[in-house]
Order: structure tokens, then C-alpha cells, then sequence
């Protein structure tokens, strides 16, 4: 366990020395940022229309009073554009997330075999067992990381702009948390068969498949519709606990299956 | 015990389908006992780094086996006792060079309170005390070098392979490189060297072995493969049944004021001419056996038409 803690905390060190990496994270974050503000302004624009709107009326009925159907417009409107927010900006964040994560999934152990700095590893007394599972394990904490970070920044967000978070929204970061691990682990398997560019492209191609139990492909390859909480937060669905679990297991059981996969690959595979 | 041991191993690349299927080490039978400092020599692509890679289990064999201590290679736990030391070394280059060291020491799990006495003892060795905080990828290729040799020596393993070792080494560097061998040696130390420079391994080891075209050609110590080499024997006449004979071996036959040199160049030929000699009743007045370098050796060996 501990040269599997050793591994990973190399493959952290080595992840935060890629500046593609730090690059596709920021610019991730970045553009996530800035969605967020457009929706925003576009809400304040919402705000000043329906002012504008009100005090033309007033100024023509002689009143000074927002009449209930306005006002009942007004509020879903904002409600409209408040989960437009929410969705959009989970939507950028957790697409940004899959590169970040196809990136360092897909180049994690095919980098080492290319400039060779894995013979170095496996000449100690460390095993191919150990060696994969450290570099998984690396990956992890720096995608656990950037959705801690997401959240974060949703929550700063929401917090100086007055949104009313949706309740879905809340969840959103764990399960796209969950959703990159799977999209990871099918990123590196293929990764010890093919190049990485290659690789990343297959595994997010084919976890875009819209497939259900009992569609058996469903097991094996991995299925992100319901990891996606875009079109519930847009239309105020729930989601409960249960349903959260259910994912989350379904997740760990096909990262578990991906990484047996790996391993075995990885146990036959020439190093040079 | 033997430190190294191999069983007819091979290794072909792009075996099974593949047509153009290239043999690169073959049925090689390998023994390196321990507390010896064995040379691997051979040409560029005679299956050195390949059988290299094979002892490490980074790459599998086509047939046979291999085992370090009399494990096999594919035990991680025999890694334990190794240390190694790539041909084209590739090192992680974001840490700095004391940082890098206390990495791979975890690795071999040398225990935390030895190890920054550990990394210091070897950076003070290998003069990169000043370097010691500098990032690995300003390292130049001599400091790569020598940092390579350090992580390979950090948890003093039992047996060292060593690729191309100095190949990026100045003089002084391969002279404190040498140096460092001969007290491994005295330390009870196996050392494996894969080299080209072969003045190098003469210098220093107890055996060599001679690979080409994956094929163990000779194996010995130095005494061994020059002894008998080339012999030349002085005869006062050679009757001419003995010449048609000579001239049908490959022989280098000299006459000089009436005196005869018959160089063999090889232990086989060698016996085949006494033999010659004694059938047709000729006096041989002087035998001179030349000893060789591991130059001519190498040479010698490389260059041999093959036997059929």
C-alpha cells in the first residue's frame, strides 16, 4: 500500500509539472467562469427589462404597483435564468473536467513507457500491480481536486450573484467526479493498447452511448446520460439519495472492471 | 549461488503473425556468480539491452528463463537486491537531485531515518553535493549519469546492471566510476556491465561474455579466451605433403631464411596443425602463444565466419 501511496504521489508531483495540464484546467475553470457571468448578465438584463417594462406601465397607469401576473412572470423568469446559470456552468465545468481527465488518464502510464522513466520504476522492487494502481490513484486526488474546485467556485458564485442554488446542483460535482473516474479508467485501459490521443477520443466517444440495463453493453462500456444533471437541474427534477447511490455504485463497479482489465494488459505488456 | 542465471533464453520480436519476426537473443545460457564483475559485450543490436530488459522482466522472454539469485526475474521481491542502471536514462525530471534520490530510496524501501544520511553519502561520492538542489532537467548528461548511478546504488544492492554505465562520462568521471567498481568488488558486490568501451571492461572484470547476433559467442575470464588464442609455431622444414595439408586449412604459413611460421589463429586450429606436425615427423623448434587484448578478442570473435 505504501509504494502504491509513493506512485501516486509522484504521479501528482509529475501532473502538476505538466503545463498542458495546468493549461487545460485553467482554461477549463476559466471558461466555466466565464459562462457563468454571461448567463448572468444576460439575468441582470431580465432584471432591468422587467424594470424598465414596469415603470413605463406605471408611468402610463399612473400607478406605482407590480400587478401579480407580473410579478409571478418576473419570478420565473429569474428562476429560468437562475438554473440556466447552474446548468450551463455545470455543463462547461464537467466537460472541461473529461478533457482534464481523458488527458491525464490517457498519458498516465503511456508517458512513462515513452520516455522510458518507467524502467527505472519497475527495476525497484515495485510491482506492475502497485505501479498501475499508484498512477490511477494520482489521478484521482488531482480530478477529486478540480471538482472540489468547481464546487467551490459554483458556491462563490452563487453566493456573490444571490442565486438560489437548484437542489440537484448539489450533487452535480460528485457525480461528475464519478462520471471522470469511469471516463479515466477506460481512457488508461485503451491507453495500453493504443496512443493516448487515440485513446482519450474512443473512451469519450464511447461513454456517450445512451445505453440502459439491461442492454448488456451497458456493464462495459461506460453509459454518462445519467451522470448528467444538466437537463435536471434545467427542468427542477429530483434527485434523491438513492438514486445518487445507484450511480455511484454503478461507477465503482465499472472502474473496478476497467482496471482488472488494465492490470491484466499491463502485466503482459512490453515495457520498452 | 548465482547472481544471474538464464536457461535458453530467447527472445524474438514480432513473433506470431507477424512475418518479419526478428530473433534478438538466442537459447542463451548465462551464468554470473556472485561477487564477480562480468563485461557483456557485443556489437550494437547483439541482444545486450534486450537480454538486459529480460533479467529486469520488463519485456518477456520468447522462450526459456531467467532468474536473478536463482528467482525468477518476474519475483518483485528479488528487485530488492537489484540496482539498475539504463543505457539511455530517462530520470523523473521535476524533482531536484536530492528530492529524486529520496524518491527512489522510498521505493526500494530504504527506511526514512537512513535515508537522507543515505542520499547525502551518495551525492557526496558522485560530486553532485552542489547539485543536490538543483532540478534534474537542468542536469547536464555527465550529472544525468551520475545521478543514475546513485539512484542504482542507493539501497547498496547485491548485484548491479549497468548499461553503457559511462557512456556520457568524461575521463576523471570514468576514472572515480572505475574506482567505485573495484570497491563494490571488494565489498562483495556483483556488477553486470554491458559496455563498448572495452578498455574499460578490461580494466575491471572477472569474466566477460561475447554476443552477437543474439548468439553467445565466447565466455570466460580474460586468461581464458586469449590463452592459446594464436599460436605460432617455428618448424626448421615442411615437406610438401605437409604444405598441401596446411594449405587446405585456413593457416598462415611463413618462410623466412629457410625457417617456417605457422600462425593459428584459434584453439582448434592450433590442435589441428600439432597434430600435422607430429603425423609427418616435424620438428617444431619454438611455439610462441600470443596473448591477446580484449580488443582483439572482441574483434577476433565478432569477425569469425561462422563455424557450419
Amino acid at each position: 500500500m505504501k509504494t502504491i501511496f509513493l506512485i501516486a504521489t509522484d504521479s501528482i508531483r509529475a501532473l502538476l509539472h505538466q503545463r498542458l495540464l495546468l493549461g487545460l484546467m485553467l482554461a477549463s475553470l476559466a471558461l466555466t467562469i466565464f459562462f457563468s457571468i454571461t448567463m448572468s448578465s444576460a439575468r441582470k438584463n431580465i432584471t432591468k427589462s422587467f424594470t424598465d417594462d414596469q415603470m413605463a406601465t406605471n408611468s402610463f397607469m399612473g400607478t406605482n404597483q407590480m400587478s401579480e401576473v407580473d410579478r409571478r412572470k418576473f419570478r420565473e423568469s429569474m428562476e429560468n435564468a437562475s438554473t440556466t446559470i447552474q446548468a450551463m456552468f455545470y455543463q462547461v465545468a464537467s466537460f472541461g473536467g473529461s478533457i482534464v481527465a481523458l488527458f491525464i488518464f490517457s498519458t498516465a502510464v503511456a508517458s512513462e513507457i515513452r520516455k522510458g522513466t518507467i524502467r527505472l520504476t519497475l527495476s525497484k522492487p515495485v510491482s506492475r500491480t502497485q505501479f498501475l494502481l499508484g498512477k490511477y490513484l494520482g489521478g484521482v486526488v488531482v480530478m477529486a481536486a478540480f471538482a472540489l474546485l468547481a464546487s467551490l467556485a459554483i458556491l462563490l458564485f452563487a453566493q456573490t450573484q444571490n442565486l438560489e442554488l437548484s437542489p440537484v446542483i448539489k450533487w452535480a460535482p460528485w457525480l461528475m467526479f464519478c462520471r471522470q473516474l469511469m471516463l479515466g479508467s477506460l481512457a488508461m485501459l485503451l491507453s495500453l493498447f493504443m496512443h493516448p490521443i487515440i485513446a482519450s477520443v474512443l473512451a469519450f466517444v464511447a461513454g456517450n452511448g445512451f445505453y440502459s440495463p439491461p442492454n448488456p453493453l451497458y456493464f462495459v462500456l461506460p453509459s454518462y446520460k445519467d451522470f448528467n444533471v444538466f437537463f435536471q437541474v434545467l427542468q427542477g427534477s429530483l434527485l434523491n439519495l438513492k438514486d445518487v447511490a445507484c450511480l455511484s455504485l454503478y461507477a465503482a463497479d465499472f472502474v473496478a472492471i476497467m482496471l482488472l482489465f488494465a492490470l491484466w494488459r499491463f502485466r503482459t505488456k512490453e515495457l520498452v | 549461488m548465482t547472481a544471474i542465471r538464464t536457461e535458453n533464453l530467447s527472445k524474438t520480436y514480432g513473433h506470431g503473425w507477424n512475418r518479419d519476426a526478428t530473433p534478438a537473443v538466442r537459447m542463451l545460457n548465462l551464468e554470473v556468480k556472485e561477487g564477480e564483475i562480468f563485461g557483456f559485450l557485443g556489437p550494437n543490436g547483439a541482444g545486450k539491452t534486450t537480454t538486459i530488459h529480460l533479467l529486469l522482466n520488463l519485456i518477456r522472454p520468447t522462450s526459456g528463463a531467467a532468474y536473478l539469485f536463482d528467482r525468477p526475474v518476474a519475483e518483485t521481491e528479488v528487485h530488492r537486491r537489484l540496482g539498475y542502471l539504463p543505457e539511455s536514462i530517462s530520470l523523473h525530471d521535476y524533482y531536484r537531485g536530492k528530492g529524486l534520490l529520496d524518491f527512489y530510496a522510498a521505493l526500494c524501501g530504504v527506511s526514512p531515518d537512513v535515508r537522507p544520511a543515505r542520499v547525502a553519502e551518495l551525492l557526496k561520492l558522485l560530486n553532485l553535493e552542489d547539485a543536490a538542489g538543483k532540478v534534474v532537467s537542468k542536469y547536464s548528461k555527465g550529472m544525468v549519469q551520475r545521478i543514475g548511478f546513485a539512484q542504482a546504488m542507493l539501497h547498496d544492492p547485491d548485484l548491479l546492471i549497468l548499461d553503457e554505465p559511462t557512456a556520457s562520462l568524461d575521463p576523471v568521471g570514468r576514472k572515480e566510476f572505475r574506482d567505485i567498481l573495484l570497491e563494490l568488488k571488494r565489498r562483495g558486490k556483483t556488477v553486470f556491465i554491458s559496455s563498448h568501451i572495452l578498455s574499460e571492461v578490461e580494466s575491471v572484470c572477472d569474466r566477460v561474455a561475447i554476443l552477437q547476433n543474439g548468439e553467445l559467442k565466447r565466455v570466460g575470464t580474460l586468461q581464458e579466451l586469449s590463452a592459446g588464442r594464436s599460436t605460432r609455431f617455428m618448424v626448421k622444414s615442411l615437406p610438401a605433403p605437409l604444405m598441401d595439408a596446411l594449405a587446405t586449412i585456413a593457416v598462415q604459413v611463413t618462410l623466412v631464411q629457410g625457417q617456417a611460421t605457422i600462425s593459428c589463429p584459434d584453439e582448434a586450429l592450433r590442435q589441428t596443425v600439432e597434430q600435422l606436425l607430429r603425423q609427418h615427423g616435424v620438428e617444431i623448434v619454438r611455439t610462441e602463444t600470443e596473448t591477446q587484448s580484449l580488443e582483439e578478442i572482441f574483434f577476433a570473435t565478432i569477425t569469425a565466419p561462422p563455424r557450419l
